[in-house]
């Protein structure tokens, strides 16, 4: 009995844990998306017509597909930037790596809010990049003053640095030997790189990547502080649902269909990889 | 130091104590369960020790909130919130008996007292509601009576419009007496709004009833128009305006110090606001501290929206001792030195008078001889149907 009770503790808890504070939560949304409310109150009649309204008002669609693009392309660009980055780390950190990691983290120091707010003093018409523009006698540069673009910066500055722990993170595991191996056997420094190192780290990647992708999927903060009238992204319109509009009934359907949106991504994408090729160790051995 | 009366060898023999575990173990349990319940528990007339508030982060002025502690030996603990729906949450989530009082705007009073989160107060023993302005009392201000039983439920202390401020250097004063400015082209890209959805809708449902036509005609409800109950034909005109002022619009401030930068460094010229950003603009140019001119329009020629704010006490307040001080409180914030310094923090202008103790330029600034402008306003109001303004505010948004 005794070697049963460790794994019962240790997997018990967080089993605990998500089924009390996510599982639970998640349950309870889904019957308020079921109902309905009226003039701020919650009116407990069993129906779709949340679901219908999210289906037939384009409104919600066009938050949705902004919303995709804008996390798509973050992602895209968070990876694409901390590749290097991490790589970097890794080949020349030298005895620094352990400090040059843990300055990633330095930003999670401060709030969410905090830093999209100074962000949005940086990018504003008074801000330091406009600042420098306007006292050189430019005009200033409207496209990072409230626009989708900014929206981008800021989602960028918020997740690069959990994509580039990530990835440098998978780095460190791996078996640098193995390019040697391979450059030794006549493999050039590029082919290295795309046949060995690449494929090897691809999990990694895959984890940073989902890690910016879902939250930028959801995110409120950046196009509300950042976004102007054009950037209302999906996030952000059901926010409004439970704050001033008071329509919690419909933001909670919302919310169900942003779960069921990631999970089907998740599993789409799992599908179409074959983890056992991408440095996934979690299968063990056998 | 006290010497003990009892032995080591008593305390370990058995014999010579009566106590017994089980006994030890219910006298903890029961100390506990005392400790546990004993914040719950007060005779019904003991002194409060303290007074929760449900209020705006801004109007908590330490000096004021500090000596009213000391007058009462009492802790005043305030929860802040940003918008009346929230409070409105707080209030029905957590029922009223977690708040003494409550701020809150417009409409919200009335729906508080109907849906009896809030409750009845007694005028005489707040006798600072006497200096308010005319147009705050009773009987002409009736969104704090009770149409049925007659009875009061809050206090006004600060009013505002939501007018626009402009450069007055770079806008015409003749085009912003009109609600247009903010669609007009010529401004295009350098006018924004607030991202307050309700003040969006209701402000340009002013305009779409001009241009149609609607505004002075019979309503469906047979009462006199209200831009916060919309007919479908004004809304969708309303979305419509909304849509063609999205490209005109820098961005939708969500906060006073981000209007103030836009205002400030030129990025815009024109936006509607409750005139705090304003004072503190008209304050920076007297010090020298900016060389633009800015002015502010109360309310525009086709109507205006207006609000004002009240303390309220919630129906978790049953016992005496608690409502006196809850009146004693509102009194306070209502009295003449205190209400200044309150207003001067917040940019807000009063409902009580306060001309005797202000300046020439204070009067002006927070519009102390134009309250009477209040009655041409459309209150801060329920919207008819949330869901249908909020369908239009997303169709605006996706659009």
């Amino acid at each position: 009995m005794k070697p049963r009770v460790a794994p019962a503790i240790f997997l018990g808890i967080p089993t605990v844990f998500l089924v009390g504070l996510f599982v639970l939560p998640l349950l309870s949304m889904l019957v308020l998306s079921v109902w309905r409310t009226e003039n701020y109150h919650i009116i407990r009649d069993f129906s779709f017509h949340n679901y219908e309204v999210l289906a037939t008002e384009g409104a919600y669609m066009t938050f949705l597909l902004r919303s995709l693009v804008m996390a798509s392309a973050v992602s895209l660009i968070c990876t694409l930037l901390a590749w290097p980055i991490a790589y970097g780390i890794t080949l020349y950190g030298g005895r620094y790596k352990l400090l040059f990691s843990l300055a990633f983290a330095v930003p999670f120091l401060t709030g969410e809010v905090l830093r999209i707010i100074a962000l949005q003093g940086l990018l504003g018409p008074l801000g330091l990049l406009n600042g420098v523009l306007l006292s050189l006698g430019a005009a200033p540069l409207r496209v990072i003053m409230y626009t989708n673009v900014a929206s981008a910066i800021g989602l960028v500055y918020l997740y690069l640095p959990i994509v580039v722990t990530v990835i440098y993170l998978s780095l460190l595991n791996f078996d640098q030997r193995l390019i040697d191996a391979a450059t030794i056997f006549g493999a050039s420094p590029a082919r290295a790189f795309f046949e060995v190192t690449w494929p090897l780290n691809l999990f990694g990647t895959l984890i940073g990547f989902a890690l910016c992708f879902i939250p930028c999927l959801s995110a409120t903060l950046a196009p509300r502080f950042l976004g102007g009238p054009n950037g209302t992204l999906y996030g952000m319109a059901m926010a409004q649902q439970f704050g001033e509009s008071g329509t919690w009934a419909l933001g909670a359907a919302m919310g169900v269909v942003l779960f069921a949106v990631s999970v089907l991504l998740v599993v789409g994408v799992a599908r179409l990889i074959d983890l056992r090729r991408t440095g996934f160790t979690g299968f063990g051995r056998g | 130091m006290t010497k003990s009366t009892f032995s080591s060898s008593d305390a370990a023999s058995p014999s010579a104590s009566p106590v017994s575990r089980r006994t030890v173990l219910k006298t903890l349990a029961a100390g506990t369960a005392g400790a546990l319940a004993a914040p719950y528990i007060r005779p019904a007339y003991a002194a409060p020790t303290q007074l929760r508030a449900l209020m705006w982060e801004v109007y908590a002025v330490p000096d004021i909130v500090g000596a009213f502690e000391e007058k009462h030996k009492i802790k005043f603990s305030p929860t802040f919130f940003d918008g009346n729906s929230e409070a409105y949450n707080k209030l029905r989530v957590g029922g009223s008996r977690d708040f003494d009082l409550v701020q809150a705007d417009g409409f919200w009073p009335g729906l508080y007292f109907r849906e009896k989160l809030i409750r009845d107060i007694d005028y005489a023993k707040i006798p600072n509601t006497a200096n308010v302005y005319p147009v705050f009392k009773p009987d002409r201000f009736k969104l704090l009576t009770d149409e049925a039983s007659g009875k009061h439920f809050g206090v006004t202390w600060c009013w505002g419009s939501y007018g626009t401020t402009y450069n007055a250097g770079e806008v015409p004063k003749e085009k912003v007496e009109s609600i247009e400015v903010l669609f007009d082209p010529a401004f295009s890209g350098r006018l924004a709004t607030s991202a307050r959805f309700e003040e969006n809708i209701a402000l340009t449902g002013i305009l779409a009833a001009t241009r149609l036509g609607t505004k002075d005609k019979p309503r469906p409800d047979g009462k006199s128009f209200n831009p916060y109950v919309l007919t479908d034909e004004e809304l969708a005109e309303v979305e419509k305006l909304l849509i063609q002022q999205k490209p005109l619009l820098l961005t939708r401030y969500q906060d006073n110090t981000t209007l103030q930068q836009l205002l400030e460094s030129g990025a815009i010229v024109a936006a509607p606001e409750f005139a705090q950003v304003y004072r503190v603009l008209v304050q920076k140019k007297d010090k020298g501290e900016i060389s633009a001119d800015f002015s502010h329009q109360l309310v525009p020629k086709e109507g205006g929206l207006g609000w004002v704010d009240t303390w309220l006490v919630t129906t978790g307040v049953t016992d005496p001792a608690t409502l006196d001080i809850c009146h004693d409180f509102m009194n306070t914030f209502l009295a003449p030195e205190n209400i200044k310094k309150i207003s001067l923090i917040a940019g807000s202008s009063a409902t009580v008078d306060l001309r005797s103790i202000s300046t020439p330029e204070e009067q002006k600034l927070f519009l102390m001889d134009r309250t009477e402008e209040l009655s041409s306003m459309y209150m801060f109001d329920q919207p008819s149907s949330t869901e249908k303004w909020e369908r239009v505010w997303s169709r605006v948004q996706a659009a």
